[in-house]
């Protein structure tokens, strides 16, 4: 089976391996990182229509998985998503374009022949609705179904179990990797930085490896999504905000962002509230891609959300294929710049603003 | 070093109270301005003071972007711009204070996660811009019957909703009746002045209606009443005056698109209705009312999908499903009234399944599965020469559904598809990618309507001399039914030759 490593695959990609595991599926293979080279190669001439970089390079990954040993080429379209804000918002919708990208990109494969079916491909693109689990299955198994023989619903709905338990536990892995990260920045007394993103700006095609560039200055970084979500820690940070009633949980997002429907968004506000709190995170890099409609009316709330508490906050906007290396080094040594000078008073200034650190955060020894 | 609160926080508008409502205009927009008349109407008869927004200009585009964040799309940036310039005027004229204390406006929120949806963020970035934080903007849900903004000001009952949803209907029913007859009126500018006296008589009705009860006693008489139909019958008098010469043979072009853009009559979609006419089209108006019907029906849809899984299914599908049927029972008695010559909202359900092999239709955002379904629906169906979507540049879920229609096109390589992507300042681009498939529908309703001559043996002097004889045919309400052909002139033949009781050649 084919998977295409695109959009919200990033952030789900366990889940998926965890059900076709369960499923007994003899092997699941992924399809590159996004690149220039793939999308020229396997994507160019499939794309009716202007887009964000993120939904056209599927093409690639589609006709890239083409070229593969594969019978089964599975393209979720993922409605919504396994957010940890849920129940604290409206709604973990995807964005509309990244949920209908497979029907658009699709369409570049069939408009003048079947090309799934010249390869002899059965093409699987199940609608994946993760804020509704009860009905999940169902999806799954009326899509599964013609093409896994014998597929009963019970066997897909034990699946979809196994799926969400590997994904629980894959980022409970990395949220306790973030504190981590986090501790030793109590303890070594230096700043980290987040990123603010979706979460498939981790593919270096689409992000262009970014932050790693600020790794190489020696800045850990945190990625939104995944936060440490530790009691303890939330209660210190949002202490005063639950106090004087303007969040009713250290989740609450609707004291800043009133349109909370949008899973990705909605994170990054939350994550933009966490960043502006947490002294040690004392620079905030923003990446959006070209035509983000999502991102768009996010830009003001979330830059005022980190600037209010004087941690720096800088864009990286309209990324698309090609990486702006150049420009990017540059930024980059600018940044840094303005990270040394003013981390140390950043980290004072927001200790002040908080009661005492909670020992959890200095005492704790790691196993 | 100074340690300041974090002290960012949503916009939230003050309360509204019911003390304030005898001074205070509710100011909305949006929409037609046939439409924004009517519910101007249904709200004052509810007792409130209320205004439309100016018609949208092009300098709201320029307004809107100096407020608002970069990357916004042009619905968004227009109405952010067209608030605006309806703000500095209100406060040029009333001061600081008069804008903030003697005004709020009302818009409609919920229509999920696009920069559309998202509006009021964009609102609220005028709002600082201007610095006018403390001026109320306050939200609706398409969905709900009854609501109240904070304060208790401002409270939408069953007979405000009910005064919007017929406000709703009888605007977009003028309006098709507008489209149908304008291309083809003999005295040139009549149907303008028609319209504009229906909307008059039917907002005097609106504004004058009777309240019969609060809950459901008034539900049962918005649904049963003959009021609004009486009403329609006398609008259909004035419609009965207008002379139309339905041989003007004319390519029939569907609108569809994006709400705001689709639905919009002025420059923020280039005028393009009025230029497709001017070209020589006839256009069909997307009604409001198909948006709501896809709401309700989406909901029948998700639950529909959920049976076996949600308690109390069939009681739930009665209750929607009944939902379903009296919105359309009220829309098809209110058309009835005007000779049923206003269009009849199409089938959710067959448009779904029109559209299910190209977009699946739970993908909502933007216009989901219509996109795809109303074009197949009237290109199968032979409604419409040419399928004009007007979608606003970089429109998160219309971009995806013109995608898919890349395989439509590849299995109907007839249907006349333009895709207009609207900027909001490219006009003559617009324009020009219109203009070319424009043609190619001319062609097609000219070599359809002699295909009909040929097939009737009817000449266009058999036809006016049918005509001298039988002068009702050329009323404007006098409805022609269709007979399989897209343009107007070619049922118009055809319907002649019926009632000559010609034989039709296969």
């Amino acid at each position: 089976m084919g998977i295409p490593k695109f959009l919200n695959i990033w952030g789900t990609h366990q889940f998926w391996v965890g059900f076709f595991q369960a499923l007994g599926v003899g092997k699941v293979v992924f399809s590159s990182d996004t690149s220039e080279e793939q999308y020229r190669t396997y994507g160019k001439g499939r794309i009716s229509m202007d887009s964000c970089y993120p939904v056209k390079a599927l093409a690639g990954h589609i006709g890239e998985l083409l070229q593969k040993d594969i019978n089964l080429l599975f393209v979720p379209m993922i409605y919504s998503l396994p957010s940890f804000l849920r129940g604290h918002v409206i709604d973990s919708l995807s964005c509309t374009r990244v949920m209908m990208s497979v029907e658009n990109i699709k369409a570049g494969f069939l408009r003048e022949r079947d090309e799934f079916k010249e390869r002899g491909i059965s093409f699987v693109s199940p609608f994946v609705p993760f804020g509704e689990p009860e009905i999940l299955p169902k999806y799954l198994w009326e899509s599964l179904k013609e093409v896994i023989p014998n597929l009963s619903f019970e066997e897909t709905a034990k699946a979809v179990k196994e799926g969400f338990n590997q994904l629980e536990a894959f980022e409970k892995r990395m949220r306790e990797k973030s504190l981590e990260i986090i501790r030793w920045c109590v303890r070594n007394q230096r700043p980290a930085l987040l990123v603010l993103a979706r979460p498939y700006h981790m593919d270096p095609g689409i992000g262009h490896e970014i932050d790693s560039e600020f790794q190489a200055y020696g800045y850990p970084v945190l990625w939104y999504n995944y936060l440490p979500l530790e009691d303890w820690l939330l209660n210190w940070l949002f202490e005063e905000d639950l106090r004087k009633g303007f969040i009713k949980s250290p989740l609450d997002i609707s004291d800043v962002w009133t349109s909370s429907y949008s899973a990705n968004t909605n994170e990054i506000l939350w994550a933009s509230k966490f960043a502006a709190r947490f002294p040690w995170i004392t620079g905030v890099i923003r990446l959006s891609s070209y035509e983000c409609g999502m991102d768009q009316p996010t830009f003001t709330p979330v830059q005022r959300i980190v600037e209010s508490s004087g941690t720096l906050y800088f864009k990286f906007g309209e990324l698309d294929e090609t990486k702006p290396a150049g420009s990017v080094k540059i930024r980059v040594e600018t940044i840094v710049y303005y990270l040394e000078k003013y981390s140390k008073d950043i980290i004072e200034k927001k200790l002040k603003r908080l009661s005492p650190i909670p020992k959890l955060l200095v005492d704790f020894s790691p196993k | 070093m100074e340690v300041k609160d974090i002290h960012y926080r949503a916009y939230r508008p003050r309360p509204f109270t019911k003390e304030e409502r005898p001074y205070t205009t509710i100011l909305f927009g949006g929409l037609t301005w046939k439409h924004e008349r009517l519910i101007q109407g249904s709200l004052e008869r509810m007792g409130y003071k209320s205004q439309p927004l100016p018609q949208i200009e092009r300098i709201d585009l320029d307004i809107g972007k100096e407020y608002i964040d970069v990357g916004a799309c042009c619905p968004t940036t227009f109405t952010a711009g067209n608030l605006a310039r309806a703000l500095k005027t209100i406060r040029e004229r009333e001061g600081e204070d008069g804008v903030k204390n003697r005004y709020l406006f009302v818009t409609v929120g919920a229509c999920g996660p696009c920069r559309f949806g998202q509006y009021h963020e964009s609102y609220e970035r005028v709002l600082e811009g201007m610095n006018l934080r403390e001026f109320r903007i306050f939200l609706l849900d398409l969905l709900q019957m009854e609501q109240s903004a904070p304060g208790g000001g401002l409270e939408i009952g069953m007979p405000l909703t009910f005064g919007f949803v017929y406000a709703m209907f009888l605007g977009d029913l003028i309006t098709d009746m507008e489209y149908a007859t304008r291309p083809y009126e003999v005295v040139e500018g009549q149907t303008d002045k028609v319209v504009r006296e229906s909307v008059e008589m039917l907002y005097e009705r609106l504004k004058n209606r009777p309240i019969k009860g609060k809950k459901l006693d008034s539900l049962l008489w918005h649904v049963f009443t003959g009021y609004f139909v009486d009403v329609l019958k006398e609008v259909k008098r004035l419609w009965d005056e207008i002379e139309v010469d339905r041989l003007r043979v004319k390519p029939r072009v569907k609108i569809t698109g994006e709400f705001w853009l689709q639905t919009h009559e002025g420059n923020g979609n280039y005028n393009i209705k009025r230029w497709l006419e001017k070209e020589g089209a006839e256009v069909i108006p997307p009604p409001i009312a198909v948006w709501m019907d896809y709401l309700i029906n989406m909901e029948l849809f998700k639950l529909e999908d959920s049976k076996g899984f949600v308690k109390r299914y069939y009681l739930k599908k009665f209750a929607i499903g009944s939902i379903a049927y009296l919105y359309k029972f009220l829309y098809n008695r209110l058309r009835k009234a005007l000779n049923n010559i206003p269009n009849p909202l199409p089938d959710q359900r067959e448009l779904r399944e029109l559209a299910r092999p190209y977009f699946y239709y739970r993908l909502t955002g933007g216009e989901g599965y219509m996109l795809i379904g109303k074009a197949l629906h009237a290109y199968k169906k032979r409604y419409a020469h040419m399928i004009c979507e007007l979608s606003p540049y970089g429109c998160l879920p219309n971009t995806m559904s013109i995608g898919a229609m890349a395989k439509v096109l590849g299995d109907y390589p007839d249907l006349l598809y333009a895709p207009i992507e609207i900027k909001g300042d490219a006009e003559v681009h617009a324009y020009s990618r219109c203009q070319m498939v424009l043609t190619s529908a001319k062609k097609r309703a000219k070599e359809e309507f002699e295909e009909v001559l040929e097939r009737t043996g009817l000449s266009i002097e058999d036809i006016r001399d049918f005509e001298e004889k039988h002068p009702q045919i050329r009323k404007a309400t006098y409805k022609i039914p269709h007979y399989g052909y897209a343009g107007t002139a070619s049922n118009y033949v055809m319907h002649i030759a019926k009632l000559m009781g010609k034989t039709i050649r296969e």
